[in-house]
């Protein structure tokens, strides 16, 4: 029981990060990124790649996952928002275009095989890989009953400090309200001298460093590096736990990833494995349709 | 190309050596129009996979445990998709925008990974074997119903109901002060486009020999696709959609030539057509379906589903 | 009786926006409803037409109770009404937005559109002339803009189309809020004329607007809100003459407040006063100017906003535009901001190409705008905005001085520092603009509308603001629709009128120039 609630909280931990990047671009941009989960993907898949295939060390193969996910991030905003934002495209139109981003990174990891165009990126095709023991330092420790491996407790420390971190900036820094500025009124950001691009660029990047990060967090604890561990891990559940605490709330974020791996482990336990995701949707349902504002967000009045 | 080259040369053969492909259209052509009036009521809904395992689960479970004809199975799929359509789109009225497709996503896989794969009647997730399917007898009914479901759909938002729609999509507090029972025309909406989903959903089980409760076939996967048909194709006309469905479709045939880089191609494809044509394929403006058809044409503007 | 309300009452939190208003309004009546910002007229609207629930009291259209009946059912029951915000379909036509209002008197016409049944197209026809006569009666050629969508219509023909499609309902009473915000003096006599003509066939109408004299001139009786409550209640004559009246909705004060207030008397017998004295001498244009403008045509697709407009700003100067409501103006003003790129022309501030340059540029070479509606950041503090304001001066050094200075000048903002931006008052929030604008080190500051929708004594306060900022040293441009305001501090103005510069010349000249009177008030 106690080793299942600190797997709720670790888990919690991976979608908290993931969410806080998603929400983080909802909140600005009011856009759905769902090439999101694609990068969270890539960055587990590069780093693997890159110790594994290039014989990297593990931090470096880490620093330059990481980066190569916040560079997607400028991919996503040159490629697929900045041309929909210059024709004054309608919201829905940027789904679709993510979409089809995500489609091209998913497809070029599947196809990275032996021999082929991009083994340069990826061998295993579409396998489930995982670094193999030894790869990375991984000490486990035994506390009563409870197994604490390293890899997997270091998400915990690692998450909280880079959310505090990332809540510190936006609330208290003059490039977090520049931020927020952007989020409210891009038109009074541009008056007040503010480079609007720029600052969507910078939101990207930062948003998908935190997905690439938390996409290595979870190969590396997991043991499950697939072209699709975004979408079938965090793709769907990032949506609830961004809704759960309030769309484009930072802090709703971070405690509605904690929230929906507890609700998770807790259907694991009562209701066994099959249910798990059902529960989880049956409460982003059920609190959409109660509290739409989410558990942190605003509650919104139109003004008529 | 030799797939668009035997279209024209050889019709017959063609017919004949993709029927399964043209009845796919069918039924895509058929979600995509249940997306459609949705999203010309303004609501930008994800529930379509949800509404297609009702039909689908309650067409092939009342073929293999009560043995009643295919007829049957679909029209209690149907209209029990529409009663389940009344359940979920009422207490979802007040969402909108990705409030509301975020919610239908929930509904979805709550249906899916909670009911679907726990349940013992549905195969819990291994799947449902359909011994009464007849992957080439259903075509006519397939594309007879396409056609209808398009028409009917035409049709609708010619008149007062769709100048009602069009308006709450516009301007819900606007509609309101035109007595515009907002409420009421929503759900109306809402439950059409569950009936519509429901009924592809039946006709597409029995397409199989086995009813597969993955995520491509009734989960988030599957919305997203059908609503890339709409978006692709301009929800602004009941073509639109119709005609994004078709496309998406085809892409496999359309991009043979890339091989195992289709996806990637395909994706950039996508990209390209919502960069440049954000309003979709089809339909210049969002709402030339108002007009009369003798009516000049109106100025362009693009779609606010969003 | 038409309209009866029964001490109907609406609280917001600790706000009481409606606190117990009784009125009756005589069936045929034109009834004017008038009080100073956040009196609670639009709340009380609102409530009337269910858009707001009732929290106490009654209300009757005719026999029918209208307390607790949705929104849609008191449109049905020929309650029509407008919007303040206008809120038309916008990508409908205007043919469609008329049609849409014929809803709730169509016959449901599903199955006949199934079966596509012959005779619904000559019912279709039939409506579609009435759509057409709905617009020709509200003064909009139909044939011209009636395939348009309605939100690429100008300004004043939404506010019309939107009294289209209110009439479309065939309604028992109308109630129309702020029909002539906005407008420029001849659009609002075309208002009033359109308003009386409606009341001749035999409708009753509510009135809601700012401008005491198309309220007081139209109506033949006039309630007053205040706080919620209603103060006076009676024929024009009495409410104007009423002294709780005059203090609630002027502000207490002489002359001055009553000269300059929106529509008030005062503006026409200025204009008037000097119709013999000739027209503008040709203006002079200075030498060393920082701001020059030469040809700007700016367009939104296919509708031109500017057309080649030419003026100088010189360092120290205030410069007024001033024109009508969609004279093109504020476009003007966001060309030269760099949110929107000229067609052809050109604009330099001080070396810098304006019609190239982005907008954070712009802001960093030293020209900032105060934009029209303020734009404040509601949801940051009043702190947080200043302190945004400074991102343009690169370095944060003397930022934090800069601030305590500011909060000097503006004592509110030092008041309300750690509140947010939102809550602040419509003049505090204008001031909040003005202050932040200044933290940009601007050596050129736009202004652009600064007493749009504010009470009297608060345009008083921000014009005294403008004029201390002034003698401070900063270049002002100020766009203005109260004219008679904006000439009295300005240098020099120009003109303003279907994005054309139609004249120019020295403040004092303007205001005593009959073409002016022509080309902003319209004759």
């Amino acid at each position: 029981m106690d080793q299942q609630l600190l797997n709720a909280i670790f888990i919690g931990s991976i979608y908290a990060l993931f969410a806080v990047g998603y929400t983080l671009v909802f909140g600005v941009l009011d856009i759905l990124n769902l090439a999101h989960s694609a990068v969270f993907m890539l960055g587990a898949a590069v780093t693997y790649s890159l110790v594994i295939n290039h014989g990297q060390p593990f931090w470096v193969a880490c620093i330059l996952g990481i980066a190569a996910s916040g560079f997607m991030g400028l991919v996503i905003e040159h490629v697929c928002l900045r041309p929909l934002r210059r024709r004054q495209a309608p919201p829905i139109a940027a789904l679709i275009s993510t979409i089809g981003l995500a489609l091209i990174i998913v497809a070029a990891i599947e196809q990275g095989q032996p021999g082929q165009f991009f083994a340069w990126l990826w061998v295993d095709g579409p396998n489930s890989v995982a670094f193999p023991p030894g790869t990375i330092p991984n000490p486990t420790w035994h506390v009563g009953d409870l197994t604490l491996e390293a890899s997997k407790v270091a998400i915990i420390p690692i998450s909280i400090v880079l959310m505090l971190v990332l809540g510190y900036v936006i609330r208290y820094t003059q490039v977090g309200r520049g931020l927020r500025a952007v989020a409210e009124n891009p038109r009074a950001a541009r008056l007040m001298g503010l480079d609007v691009d720029r600052m969507i660029s910078l939101t990207l990047v930062i948003s998908s460093a935190l997905g690439g990060l938390a996409g290595i967090l979870f190969g590396v604890a997991l043991g499950d590096i697939s072209p699709y561990i975004g979408r079938d891990n965090v793709e769907v559940r990032g949506l609830a736990v961004i809704v759960l605490g309030g769309m484009g709330s930072i802090p709703g974020a971070v405690v509605g990833g904690y929230l929906l791996g507890l609700i998770e482990v807790a259907a694991l336990v009562t209701l066994g494995s099959n249910a798990r995701g059902g529960v989880a949707f049956a409460a982003l349902f059920l609190m959409l349709v109660l509290r739409p504002q989410g558990l942190f967000g605003a509650q919104l009045r139109e003004r008529i | 190309m030799d797939f668009f080259f035997q279209l024209f040369s050889d019709p017959v053969g063609f017919w004949n050596s993709h029927t399964l492909l043209i009845a796919q259209i069918g039924i895509n052509g058929i979600l995509a129009t249940s997306m459609f009036v949705v999203l010309f009521s303004g609501q930008l809904s994800l529930a379509a996979p949800g509404f297609m395992a009702v039909g689908a689960y309650t067409s092939v479970l009342m073929g293999l445990y009560w043995h009643t004809p295919l007829a049957l199975g679909l029209v209690a799929g149907t209209l029990l998709a529409g009663v389940v359509g009344a359940l979920v789109g009422l207490p979802v009225l007040r969402l909108r925008g990705v409030f509301l497709a975020i919610a239908t996503i929930g509904f979805v896989e709550a249906l899916r990974l909670g009911v679907i794969l726990n349940l013992p009647i549905t195969g819990e997730g291994l799947g449902l074997k359909n011994p009464s399917a007849d992957p080439l007898g259903g075509i006519n009914l397939i594309l007879v119903s396409f056609v209808v479901v398009v028409f009917v759909a035409w049709r609708l938002t010619k008149g007062r109901l769709g100048h009602a729609w069009a308006a709450i999509r516009q301007d819900e507090i606007a509609a309101l002060s035109q007595g515009i029972h907002v409420a009421r025309y929503k759900l109306l909406a809402f439950i059409l486009s569950a009936v519509m989903a429901g009924f592809a959903g039946g006709l597409e089980a029995h397409l199989n020999f086995f009813v597969d409760p993955g995520d491509t076939q009734y989960g988030v996967t599957r919305a997203v696709q059908i609503l890339t048909f709409a978006v692709l194709g301009g929800s602004g006309f009941v073509l639109g959609p119709v005609v994004g469905a078709l496309f998406i479709t085809l892409l496999p045939w359309i991009f043979e030539a890339a091989g195992p880089y289709i996806n990637i191609v395909s994706g950039a494809f996508l990209i390209a057509i919502i960069v440049f044509r954000p309003q979709g394929i089809v339909g210049r403006g969002g709402l030339a379906i108002i007009r009369p058809s003798w009516w000049p044409r109106a100025r362009a503007s693009a779609p606010s589903t969003g | 009786m038409l309209l009866r309300l029964d001490s109907v009452q609406r609280h917001f939190g600790g706000v009481h926006a409606v606190d117990g208003v009784s009125l009756e309004v005589e069936r045929g009546a034109i009834q004017g409803l008038i009080g100073p910002n956040g009196a609670g007229k639009t709340t009380l609207v609102n409530v009337l037409t269910g858009y707001v629930p009732f929290q106490a009291g009654h209300a009757w259209v005719g026999a029918d109770e209208l307390t607790g009946l949705p929104a849609f059912r008191i449109a049905a029951l020929g309650v029509a009404r407008t919007f303040q915000n206008i809120r038309l379909f916008k990508e409908l036509t205007a043919i469609e937005n008329v049609l849409v209002g014929m809803h709730t008197r169509r016959r449901d016409d599903t199955l006949a559109q199934l079966a596509t049944l012959p005779f619904f197209r000559r019912d279709q026809r039939g409506r579609l002339n009435e759509a057409h006569k709905l617009m020709d009666t509200v003064g909009l050629a139909s044939r011209d803009v009636g395939d348009r969508p309605a939100g690429t219509l100008p300004y004043g023909d939404q506010r019309r189309l939107e009294i289209a499609r209110a009439l479309a309902l065939r309604p028992r009473l109308l109630i129309l809020d702020e029909p002539a915000a906005g407008m420029n003096p001849s659009e609002k006599h075309r208002i009033r004329e359109l308003i009386e003509r409606l009341n001749a066939d035999g409708l009753t109408i509510l009135l809601i607007d700012h401008d005491m004299r198309l309220v007081m001139g139209v109506c033949n009786r006039v309630a007053v809100l205040n706080f919620g409550r209603k103060i006076a209640d009676g024929t024009p004559e009495e409410v104007s003459t009423d002294s709780g009246v005059i203090k609630a909705y002027l502000g207490s004060g002489g002359e001055r407040e009553v000269r300059s207030a929106p529509g008030a008397s005062g503006v026409d017998q200025a204009a008037e006063a000097d119709e013999v004295a000739g027209s503008g001498r040709p203006s002079v244009e200075p030498e060393n100017a920082i701001l020059e403008v030469h040809g700007l045509t700016v367009s939104y697709g296919a509708i031109t906003a500017v057309r080649g407009a030419s003026f100088s700003v010189a360092p120290g100067e205030v410069v007024a535009l001033i024109g009508a409501n969609g004279a093109g103006k504020s476009t003007i003003l966001n060309t030269l901001s760099g949110l929107l790129r000229p067609d052809y022309g050109s604009a330099m501030f001080d070396g810098l190409d304006l019609t190239a340059a982005k907008p954070s540029a712009i802001v960093r070479h030293g020209l900032v705008q105060v934009p029209e509606g303020r734009e404040i950041l509601a949801r940051q503090t009043v702190l947080e905005n200043l302190e945004l304001a400074t991102w343009a001066r690169q370095s944060g050094r003397g930022a934090q001085g800069q601030i305590a200075l500011m909060m000097k000048r503006f004592p509110i903002l030092g008041e309300r520092r750690d509140m947010r931006a939102g809550t602040l008052s419509g003049g505090e929030q204008q001031m909040l603009a003005i202050a932040r604008g200044l933290l940009a080190k601007p050596r050129l500051l736009l202004l652009d509308e600064p007493s749009l929708g504010l009470a009297p004594q608060m345009v008083d306060e921000v014009f005294r603001a403008i004029e201390e900022i002034h003698a401070d040293g900063t270049t002002i441009l100020l766009v203005e629709q109260n004219a008679l305001r904006a000439l009295a501090i300005a240098d020099r103005a120009y003109v303003i009128e279907t994005g054309r510069i139609q004249l120019s010349g020295s403040g004092d000249d303007l205001l005593h120039n009959p073409a002016v009177r022509r080309a902003y008030l319209g004759g």
